[in-house]
């Protein structure tokens, strides 16, 4: 156990006062031994007069919006001032915008997603003295990186996905991302690697590629014509490798088609897509739900730790929830507190 | 009408200075330098384009293709040297051969087929954009190229090399539009079509001479593109073509003579940076600032628009 199974969302839980802190203090115990490392209780932590950037490369999907909201919102909590950016989901706006924060001299940088092209701005801002606390891109000028369990995200779809098909036929994959993105790399490539124990499950080749802006719209297009290239009977399932915008579009094809018999895998599981997923024979059958408000809030108390002395691991793990069939939508919606569906 | 996109700008610069006040900070003004480097590149192309084209804004000279055959050729030269092994001298003619195609397609369209530039150049735009695609799949190429890099992070002097480099580009531009024979000429027959023929000069010559120096233009860009971007990455036109057009119009409007002038285009272009680094430092949400900036253009273009008719 590390410190990082203390980290909590500081708004909606229920409070157990004397349970937490006995808890904490264990906790600090075992991990102080274990890394001989101060290690500081989760109330006591501060940004309290410190200018925190946090940069997100768009705010258009659910994801992105909520990793950056909880963010800003736990900045402002710990008494720190958010400076935020967005690139309004353009990579190249969202990299120029760390040359912004530089500038403004802020005491931290929070970078949320991201391409290559961010790289040598970490470096500048690292060079500047600037730490920088990413969320879903392990950088090597990044202090922590915080993101979800991607490793057990990949293996997950993977596995419902060839269990949904029978174990057997043609599967399409959305995959514009496996090459630039490490956290998508180890999604789709896992999920790849599951599927070596399935020979029968086939995929199909040339990979498509959707695009990074308008993602629904583009994989409706793209959908539709895989499905004129791929008539009945031929194609069993689209799979999108690394998250589930693509998704929405691939569904809305499907319907327009009639050929709902496709089975469609992705994931984030963020409300729009569960909502789909827990329709009457919806053909999305499984995602891998994740947490990003807690991921962005959990980024900034990252900051706070590093400031209070605390050394912190490359990575911070956040737990995700598997989304299987349209009662497991129904279920983890709730369960996420997006309502009930 | 016609000095109130200068006015209103100079407000807005106003504002932003009282606001933020490290916007006029050395480290701030070099990074806008620096953010200005492909709009101020792609805005020479344009520039040489309007001048031989004329200014009104329909029917005049007008080339919206050259962010898109910036990405494309930037595309191709990172296909090149990531995924094909290539070296660098053969990516670069790849590439750059690839933009000055366009801009003889776009010679082609306009000079020899007649049809109206606007229309011409966004047509080959959107074939740009789709080969773009073609070529990368869609997805980004990251590009760790020792010249990307040098032109990424050299300096010289503490000052950028990829904006003194930029500078020096603008000045040969400056000669060449502005204080060469064949530079006059261009004008001339911007000024007026018919005086020039007249006069001896071929009109159709010129005009196509003026897209295939769009195109060079947009070449160059495209390096420096790859320099920013650590690599290519498809979509990058859209908010380039934006920038490309406002600045281009908003320099004429600082101009002395509310016409295009090559100075005015990149100083256009500088000033549109400073604007969206600007916003940014103060904390205007980025939808905003694309609202802004759109209203910014129908102002500069209306008001262009407006000064022709005043002229006539």
């Amino acid at each position: 156990m590390t410190y990082n199974s203390t980290i909590q969302p500081r708004s909606g839980q229920k409070h157990r006062p004397a349970k937490r802190l006995i808890r904490s203090a264990c906790v600090a115990m075992i991990s102080a031994a274990a890394f001989v490392v101060p290690v500081v209780n989760a109330a006591d932590l501060t940004l309290e007069g410190k200018k925190i950037g946090v940069a997100v490369v768009g705010t258009q999907h659910f994801w992105d919006r909520e990793a950056f909201n909880g963010a800003l919102d736990m900045v402002k909590e710990l008494g720190g001032e958010p400076v935020p950016v967005d690139g309004g989901r353009d990579n190249q706006v969202h990299a120029d915008n760390h040359d912004i924060l530089l500038s403004n001299k802020v005491d931290a940088v929070i970078s949320i997603l991201g391409d290559g092209a961010v790289e040598p701005k970490f470096e500048a801002l690292k060079n500047a003295g600037i730490p920088v606390f990413t969320v879903d891109h392990l950088s090597p000028h990044g202090v922590n990186n915080t993101t979800s369990d991607n490793y057990y995200m990949g293996t997950t779809i993977g596995r419902y996905m060839a269990d949904a098909m029978g174990g057997k036929g043609k599967v399409a994959v959305f995959n514009a991302f496996e090459g630039a993105l490490r956290i998508c790399g180890i999604r789709t490539g896992l999920w790849k690697y599951v599927l070596q124990d399935y020979p029968d499950i086939e995929i199909i080749q040339p990979e498509l590629a959707e695009e990074f802006a308008n993602a629904p719209e583009d994989a409706r297009k793209k959908t539709l014509d895989l499905l004129n290239q791929y008539p009945p009977g031929e194609l069993d399932a689209i799979h999108v490798g690394c998250w589930d915008q693509p998704a929405i579009g691939i569904v809305q094809a499907l319907e327009e088609a009639g050929r709902t018999d496709v089975l469609v895998t992705a994931l984030d599981g963020g409300p729009d897509t569960l909502e789909i997923m827990a329709e009457e024979n919806s053909p999305f059958v499984a995602n891998v739900a994740q947490q990003p408000r807690l991921i962005g809030q959990t980024a900034a108390m990252n900051a706070a730790r590093h400031f209070a002395g605390e050394s912190l691991l490359p990575q911070t793990f956040v737990d995700v929830k598997p989304v299987n069939g349209p009662d497991g939508a129904k279920a983890v919606y709730e369960e996420l507190g997006y309502g009930t569906l | 009408m016609a000095v109130a996109p200068a006015a209103i700008f100079l407000l807005l610069l106003v504002y932003l200075g009282v606001t933020a006040p490290n916007l006029l900070e050395l480290s701030t003004l070099s990074l806008i330098l620096q953010q200005s480097i492909p709009t101020a590149i792609v805005c020479m192309g344009l520039a040489s384009v309007v001048m031989a084209g004329g200014d009104d804004v329909v029917s005049g000279g007008i080339d919206l293709s050259i962010p898109a055959t910036a990405v494309l050729a930037a595309a191709i030269i990172a296909d090149q040297l990531v995924n094909h092994g290539s070296g660098l001298a053969v990516a670069l003619m790849l590439g750059m051969g690839a933009a000055l195609l366009m801009g003889v397609l776009n010679a082609v369209l306009v000079v020899t087929i007649g049809m109206t530039p606007l229309l011409a150049t966004l047509a080959s735009s959107v074939a740009a954009v789709g080969i773009t695609k073609v070529v990368t799949s869609s997805r980004r190429i990251n590009v760790d190229h020792p010249l990307i890099v040098f032109l990424r992070d050299a300096q010289f002097h503490g000052i950028s090399v990829a904006v003194l480099l930029t500078a020096m580009l603008a000045l040969i531009f400056y000669v060449a539009l502005h204080r060469t024979r064949w530079g006059m000429h261009l004008q001339a027959v911007g000024g007026s079509r018919d005086a020039a023929e007249v006069s001896g000069i071929s009109p159709k010559r010129l005009m196509a001479h003026s897209f295939l120096i769009a195109a060079v233009a947009g070449a160059l860009a495209s390096v420096f593109l790859l320099a920013r971007g650590s690599g290519s990455t498809p979509g990058s036109e859209e908010n380039l073509l934006l920038e490309m057009v406002l600045a281009t119009f908003l320099g004429a409007a600082f101009s002395p003579r509310r016409v295009v002038t090559l100075w005015g285009a990149v100083l256009g272009a500088v000033l549109v940076s400073l604007l969206s680094v600007g916003f940014k430092s103060i904390g205007v949400d980025v939808f905003w600032t694309g609202c802004i900036k759109g209203a910014l253009i129908l102002l500069v273009v209306a008001s262009a628009a407006y000064s022709n008719k005043q002229r006539r």
